[in-house]
C-alpha cells in the first residue's frame, strides 16, 4: 500500500548533496554588515545574493520606521485585511502607491507571491484566456493553475509565439497577457512595446510582474512599463516589497474597479492576515527613500554595467541580462555546485540555480546587486570568480581578445535583452544536458551503437594524444604531483562523479517510468 | 538608399526555385553536427582527388574552445536535407574583425558542401542570406573557413590534382551553383607549381646574390629550441607585411599560436626561413611539407576499430611525402623591391632540393599581384590552380 510519505524517504538528492558536500540551501546569516556583507558559520562573506537592489534593508531611517511602527501599533495585526487587519498606516501606504505608480488604486498582499496568486486565482474566470510567458515566477504559474481559465503559455518573450496563440484563441474571450517585467533568473526585460501592441490589436488586458524592476528601472523606478513609457497601455501592475522596498509584502495597482473587486474576492487576500506595521511602515519609509534618492538606482544600473563587462572581460557568458541581475553560466549542473562551493569558500554569496529552475546544461550562478557594494567589494568579486572560474575550466586560461559590452537598461535606452551567445542559446534550448552518456542509455543501445560510441571515443584520444605538444607533455609530466596536493580534495571529487551518474540514471528511470 | 539593393536583387531575377522537398533547418543538436561533419565524407567518395580532413580536425574547427577564431567571429551553421538524407551544408559567419580592418559589412559563408542540384545550392544560400541580414550586412563574401588566414575560395581551374596542403578542394560544379545563386566573382587567387630540379633561371640568381651582398641580408632557418621567440617575431612580421593585402585580416595572438601549434606537427625548420638585415628579422618564407599526401592515407580518422591503423598509415605515408607547399612569404614594409623574396625563394629551393623534394606548390596569391606572380614566373612557376571568391549584395 502506498504511503503519502514514501517519496520523502526516498527522496536520495538531497541525502547526495549533503554527502558531497555540495549543498547550497538554507544557509543561516548570522549578522547582517550594511547588508553587503554577511557572516555565515562565523565568516564574513560579500553578499551578492540578494534582492536588496538599493541597499535599503539596513538603513537607519526604514529600521526606524519599521520600530516606531512597531511601538505605535504592536507587532502584528492578528487578522485578515477584510476584517479586523487594516490600520490606517495600510491605506497611507495604499494611496501612496496608487500615487507613485500613477494607477487608480493599489492593494497591499502580505507576501508577493500571494500577490499574483490573488490577481490570478480571482481575476481570471471560466471563459478567460491567460497568456503567459513561460519564464514566468512560480507564483504566476500557480495563481493561474488556481483559476480555471485556459492557459497558453508562449515561449519566453517570443513576440511572435504569443501573436500565433492570440490568434488562434477565440475573439470573443476575454485575454490577459502576463509577463515578468524583468525575469528573475536570466535578467531580462520582458518585450513590452510589442505587447502591448497585441494587446490592442487582439483586445487583451495587459499586466506585469515588476517583483524585479520596480525601483529599478524608470526614470522614477516605476518599473518596465515606465521604462518603455507604456504606463496607460499596462492595465495592472505588480510588485513586491522584498526587493528595492526593504520589507516584506506585495502591491497590486490598476483601475479602482478592478482593485476594488479583488480586495474582496481574492481568496489569498480575505483569508490570509494582513502586513505587520513594521513591514508597512518599512516599504513607506522606502518609498520616501526611492522617490528622494534616484542616485541610487543610476549607481545600481553602474555597478550592473562594471559587473556584465567585468564578467565578460574574463570570458564569462552573462547571457541576455540587461539588468542588476547578472547570471553567469556554468552549464553543468554539479559543476555549478562545486563552483558556489569555491565561491561560498572564498568569501562570497551567491546563488547557485539548477535545473528545473533554468533549462538542463545550463546551470548558472546567479549574481544580483545593491546599490550600496563598494567598488573594493566588486572588483574582489569578480577576481574571485576569474580564479574559480579558471580553476573549473568554465572561462579559459588567459582572457579573450575581445568581448561584447553589455548595454544596461537606463532609462531611455529601451534595450530589451542582450543578445544570446550561441553556447547561451544552446543551452537554454536544453542541447548542452547530458552530453556523456548513462547506464540506461547503453542498455537500450545496439552492440553496433556500444562498439562506435567506444571507436568514437578511442578516435578522440588517439588524435588528442597525437597532437600533444611539448608544453603539454611537460605539463602532463607535473600531473602526479598536482593530483598529491589535491589528494584531500578527491574522496570529494570521486563522490560527485558519482552523484552525477546517479543523478543521471535517476533521472532517465523516472522518466522511463512516467512513459 | 532603399531602393539601390532591391532594384540590384531584381537585377539577377533569375534565382532558381528551391525545391518543395528540400528544408534547410539550423545546426542545433549534436546529431545534427555530427551529420554536418560527415556530408563531405559521402559526397567525395568516389573523387580521387579529395583529401579527407580528420573528422576531428572538422570538429574541433567548430568548437568554439578549440578554434580562436570563434571567439570573435560568429558561426551558423545550416544543413539541408531530401527525404531526410543529408544533400548540403553551408556556415554562415560574422567577422567582426574584418569588417573593422576593412571598413566593410560583408558576412561571409563556408564549409559548402553539396550535391549537384541549384535548388539544394539556392536553399542553402537563402538560409545563409536571411542570417547575414539578420545579422544586418549588406553583402555576403565566400566561401571562407572562415577567413583569408584559413582556407578560403573556391577552385575554378586545376581538377586535376589533388590540392596543396591546407587549400581547398571542390567538385567541378561549384563555381556554377555559385554563379546560379546569384554570386559574382570578387577575386581570383592563383597557385604556382614549381619543380625543384629544374635550376632557377641563372640571371635571377645572380641579382639574388648580389642583392644578399649589397644589403648584407643574411638568411637563416628557424629555431624550433626557442619556438616561442621565432613565432612572435614571424607574427610581427606577417601582420605588416600583409596588411595592405585584399581580403586580410591581421592574426590575434591567440589564433597565431593555435595556427603555429598546428603546424609544428609537419613544419621542416630547414624550410621556414628567416630573413635579416643587421640582425633585425625583416622577412619571412614558410614552407610546409605537402601533409595532403599522409591525411590522405588516413581518410578522415586515425582509428579503424579502435586501433590506430589510419595514425600508422599516415606516419608511413608522411615519411614519402615529396612535394612542398610554400604558404607564406612576407617582406617588412621598407624593404620590398630588393629582391628579398627572390633570395627566399632561391634559398627555399636550394633546400628542398637538399632535402629530396621533387617541387610543389606556391600558393596563394592574388590575381592582381603583378610583383608576386611575376617574380614567381620569373623563378620557372607554371600557374597550375586558379582560386575564386565570390560575392553578392543582398
Amino acid at each position: 500500500m502506498a504511503d503519502v510519505f514514501d517519496k520523502c524517504t526516498n527522496w536520495k538528492d538531497y541525502k547526495i548533496a549533503k554527502a558531497t558536500g555540495l549543498y547550497p540551501y538554507f544557509r543561516a546569516i548570522e549578522a547582517s554588515h550594511a547588508g553587503t556583507e554577511v557572516e555565515i558559520e562565523g565568516r564574513r562573506v560579500i553578499m551578492v545574493g540578494s534582492n536588496n537592489y538599493l541597499g535599503l534593508k539596513d538603513d537607519p531611517r526604514v529600521k526606524e520606521a519599521a520600530i516606531a511602527a512597531t511601538r505605535k501599533f504592536g507587532t502584528t495585526c492578528s487578522g485578515s485585511r477584510l476584517l479586523n487587519g487594516t490600520l490606517a498606516l495600510h491605506e497611507e501606504l495604499e494611496a501612496r502607491l496608487a500615487k507613485f505608480l500613477n494607477r487608480e488604486a493599489a492593494m497591499l498582499v502580505s507576501t508577493g507571491f500571494q500577490t499574483n496568486l490573488a490577481a490570478m486565482s480571482a481575476l481570471l474566470g471560466r471563459h478567460d484566456i491567460v497568456f503567459s510567458d513561460r519564464g514566468n515566477h512560480a507564483c504566476i504559474v500557480d495563481g493561474i493553475r488556481l483559476s480555471f481559465a485556459t492557459e497558453r503559455k508562449f515561449r519566453h518573450n517570443d513576440v511572435e509565439h504569443l501573436e500565433q496563440l492570440l490568434q488562434q484563441a477565440d475573439p470573443e474571450a476575454g485575454k490577459l497577457i502576463v509577463t515578468d517585467g524583468v525575469f528573475s533568473m536570466e535578467g531580462d526585460i520582458c518585450n513590452l512595446p510589442k505587447i502591448a501592441e497585441l494587446a490592442q490589436k487582439y483586445n487583451a488586458r495587459v499586466m506585469t510582474d515588476d517583483a524585479h524592476s520596480m525601483g529599478v528601472l524608470g526614470e522614477h523606478g516605476r518599473g518596465t512599463s515606465e521604462y518603455f513609457g507604456l504606463e496607460a497601455q499596462c492595465d495592472l501592475v505588480m510588485g513586491t516589497f522584498s526587493k528595492s522596498f526593504a520589507s516584506l509584502g506585495g502591491v497590486l495597482a490598476g483601475p479602482f474597479d478592478v482593485i476594488n473587486y479583488l480586495k474582496h474576492k481574492a481568496r489569498p487576500v480575505i483569508f490570509s492576515a494582513s502586513m505587520t506595521p513594521a513591514s508597512v511602515a518599512a516599504v513607506l519609509e522606502a518609498l520616501n527613500i526611492i522617490e528622494a534618492e534616484p542616485q541610487r538606482r543610476a549607481r545600481l544600473l553602474d555597478i550592473a554595467e562594471k559587473m556584465h563587462n567585468g564578467f565578460r572581460a574574463m570570458g564569462f557568458d552573462t547571457g541576455v541580462s540587461v539588468t542588476p541581475v547578472v547570471p553567469v553560466l556554468v552549464g553543468d549542473q554539479v559543476k555549478c555546485f562545486r563552483f558556489w562551493k569555491a565561491l561560498h569558500e572564498a568569501g562570497i554569496f551567491a546563488n547557485p540555480v539548477i535545473p528545473p529552475a533554468v533549462e538542463p546544461g545550463h546551470a548558472l550562478i546567479r549574481t544580483s546587486y545593491m546599490a550600496t557594494h563598494t567598488d573594493e567589494q566588486l572588483d574582489r568579486v569578480l577576481e574571485t570568480f576569474e580564479k574559480i572560474g579558471r580553476k573549473l575550466n568554465v572561462i579559459p586560461e588567459t582572457r579573450p581578445t575581445s568581448y561584447t559590452p553589455v548595454k544596461i537598461a537606463r532609462p531611455g535606452t529601451y534595450v530589451l535583452s542582450n543578445e544570446a551567445t550561441q553556447r547561451w542559446a544552446a543551452a537554454s534550448a536544453g542541447l548542452l544536458a547530458d552530453k556523456g552518456f548513462s547506464l540506461e542509455q547503453i542498455s537500450r543501445m545496439s552492440g553496433r551503437e556500444v562498439a562506435a560510441k567506444l571507436f568514437d571515443a578511442m578516435e578522440t584520444l588517439t588524435y588528442r594524444a597525437a597532437n600533444l605538444q611539448p608544453d603539454d607533455l611537460k605539463r602532463l609530466s607535473t600531473m602526479p604531483m598536482k593530483l598529491w596536493e589535491k589528494r584531500s580534495e578527491l574522496p570529494g571529487l570521486l563522490l560527485e562523479k558519482g552523484a552525477t551518474l546517479f543523478i543521471k540514471n535517476g533521472k532517465q528511470s523516472e522518466q522511463s517510468e512516467r512513459n | 538608399m532603399a531602393s539601390a539593393p532591391a532594384a540590384r536583387r531584381t537585377a539577377h531575377t533569375e534565382l532558381p526555385p528551391v525545391p518543395a522537398d528540400v528544408t534547410v533547418t539550423p545546426v542545433q543538436t549534436a546529431a545534427d553536427l555530427e551529420a554536418f561533419v560527415r556530408f563531405p565524407y559521402a559526397l567525395y567518395k568516389d573523387d580521387p582527388n579529395w583529401v579527407p580532413p580528420l573528422e576531428m580536425a572538422q570538429r574541433d574547427l567548430l568548437d568554439a574552445k578549440k578554434n580562436p577564431w570563434l571567439e570573435f567571429g560568429k558561426l551558423e551553421l545550416f544543413l539541408a536535407r531530401r527525404e531526410g538524407r543529408v544533400v548540403g551544408r553551408i556556415a554562415a559567419t560574422a567577422d567582426r574583425r574584418y569588417n573593422e580592418f576593412h571598413g566593410a559589412n560583408s558576412g561571409g559563408f563556408g564549409l559548402f558542401e553539396c550535391i549537384d542540384d541549384v535548388g539544394v545550392a539556392r536553399g542553402l544560400f537563402e538560409a545563409v542570406e536571411g542570417w547575414a541580414r539578420s545579422q544586418g550586412f549588406t553583402s555576403l563574401m565566400g566561401p571562407a573557413n572562415f577567413s583569408s588566414n584559413y582556407e578560403w575560395s573556391v577552385l575554378v581551374d586545376g581538377f586535376d590534382a589533388p590540392p596543396a596542403v591546407m587549400m581547398p578542394y571542390n567538385p567541378r560544379y561549384y563555381p556554377g551553383l555559385f554563379e546560379a545563386c546569384g554570386y559574382a566573382k570578387a577575386k581570383d587567387l592563383f597557385a604556382w607549381e614549381l619543380s625543384s630540379s629544374v635550376p632557377p633561371p641563372e640571371k635571377v640568381a645572380r641579382i639574388a646574390e648580389k642583392m644578399r651582398e649589397r644589403e648584407g641580408v643574411t638568411v637563416r632557418p628557424v629555431n624550433m629550441k626557442d619556438f616561442e621567440t621565432e613565432v612572435r617575431r614571424i607574427k610581427e612580421i606577417y601582420n605588416s607585411a600583409w596588411e595592405k593585402n585584399w581580403g586580410f585580416v591581421p592574426m590575434t595572438e591567440r589564433e597565431f599560436d593555435h595556427m603555429a601549434r598546428e603546424m609544428r606537427a609537419i613544419v621542416r625548420p630547414e624550410l621556414i626561413l628567416i630573413a635579416e638585415v643587421k640582425g633585425e628579422p625583416v622577412a619571412f618564407s614558410m614552407t610546409l611539407p605537402d601533409a595532403n599526401f599522409a591525411l590522405k592515407a588516413a581518410n578522415g580518422r586515425l582509428t579503424t576499430f579502435g586501433l590506430p591503423i589510419g595514425l600508422v598509415k599516415m606516419l608511413l605515408a608522411a615519411q614519402k611525402i615529396r612535394r612542398l607547399r610554400l604558404i607564406t612569404l612576407g617582406i617588412k614594409e621598407g624593404f620590398r623591391r630588393r629582391g628579398l623574396d627572390a633570395i627566399l625563394y632561391l634559398d627555399t629551393l636550394r633546400t628542398a632540393r637538399e632535402l629530396g623534394y621533387s617541387g610543389g606548390e606556391i600558393s596563394w596569391t592574388l590575381e592582381d599581384n603583378q610583383l608576386v606572380n611575376r617574380a614567381i614566373e620569373s623563378m620557372g612557376g607554371r600557374r597550375s590552380k586558379t582560386y575564386r571568391l565570390y560575392e553578392r549584395a543582398l
